[in-house]
């Protein structure tokens, strides 16, 4: 599939192009919790949210997880990652556009082929860090 | 509390089939239009066998078709309102597609208690070894759970 990332022409420090996604919905967060099997009420229950102190649902971490996920089935073939990890940081609102940025780390030839490690974001429309984390690639030879 | 014995123990191996219906209604809430994800034609062209799950798909095996995370916390004497999620990761070694049947076997890997200026929390680490229905291990689960005590 064309618009994979061209590992060998980018360096480290380079960034990868940003995936901003159209703003999180209360339905989102319904259709995730049937979707994931997550049916905590702070996702899709206004007052049991409120009941713990935020000022409404809050979308599923994994949720998050997931956009990031999509941004990179798009960077890379999917059978070229090894590695997703990610830390939860903050909260996440209906309302909040989330863009998933990534920086590579670095870049290393194994005898498997080309490593590489990258940085991954998801920040809301503040610039605030929600989720952030971390992928490695192994684009093999041939 | 989280019972600081159980560390090394962990829940009987539990299985998840890989329905074709559930990758949908995770891509479609996640939002994502890859094709990869809809079409097996758009799959099949990229070599693979059929459409493959996405990054995040195994999330599901932990939730509620399984209870997994429940019986973990209940296993090892979580409140379940005390939890947070902390860390999430996930290590590819085999590809998994619809149909597949998972075995997962989760082990409360290590239970640390930490003070904090808030009061004591415990961090507690749950390792899943996933395998399909050829015992072919293909992906491992990391989850780091925090249960804040006030």
């Amino acid at each position: 599939m064309a618009g994979y990332v061209d590992f060998d022409s980018l360096q480290v420090g380079d960034a990868l192009p940003p995936v901003t996604k159209a703003p999180i919905t209360k339905v989102q967060l319904v259709r995730y919790a049937g979707a994931s099997g997550d049916f905590n009420p702070l996702h899709t229950d206004d007052r049991v949210a409120q009941a713990s102190g935020m000022k409404g649902v809050i979308a599923q971490g994994i949720l998050i997880m997931g956009f990031m996920g999509q941004a990179i089935s798009g960077w890379v073939p999917l059978r070229d990652l090894k590695r997703f990890k990610v830390r939860f940081k903050g909260v996440t609102y209906p309302g909040d556009v989330i863009t998933v940025k990534a920086v590579i780390k670095e870049k290393r030839d194994s005898k498997e082929g080309l490593l590489v490690q990258c940085d991954i974001f998801a920040e809301d429309q503040n610039g605030e860090t929600k989720v952030s984390g971390e992928f490695n690639v192994m684009k093999t030879v041939g | 509390m989280a019972d600081l014995s159980k560390q090394g123990q962990g829940l009987p191996p539990f299985t998840v089939e890989v329905e074709r219906v559930k990758i949908r209604e995770l891509v479609n809430a996640i939002g994502d239009t890859n094709p990869l994800f809809l079409e097996k034609e758009a799959a099949l062209s990229e070599r693979y066998y059929d459409i493959p799950c996405p990054p995040t798909f195994i999330t599901l095996a932990f939730q509620e078709f399984t209870g997994a995370y429940f019986k973990a916390f209940e296993a090892l004497g979580v409140s379940l309102q005390n939890v947070l999620h902390g860390e999430e990761t996930y290590e590819y070694l085999g590809e998994i597609y619809p149909g597949d049947l998972l075995t997962c076997h989760m082990v409360f890997k290590s239970i640390v208690e930490k003070q904090t200026k808030s009061g004591s929390m415990f961090l507690i680490t749950l390792r899943t070894r996933v395998t399909n229905q050829r015992s072919e291990e293909v992906l491992k689960a990391t989850s780091l759970i925090i249960e804040r005590m006030a």
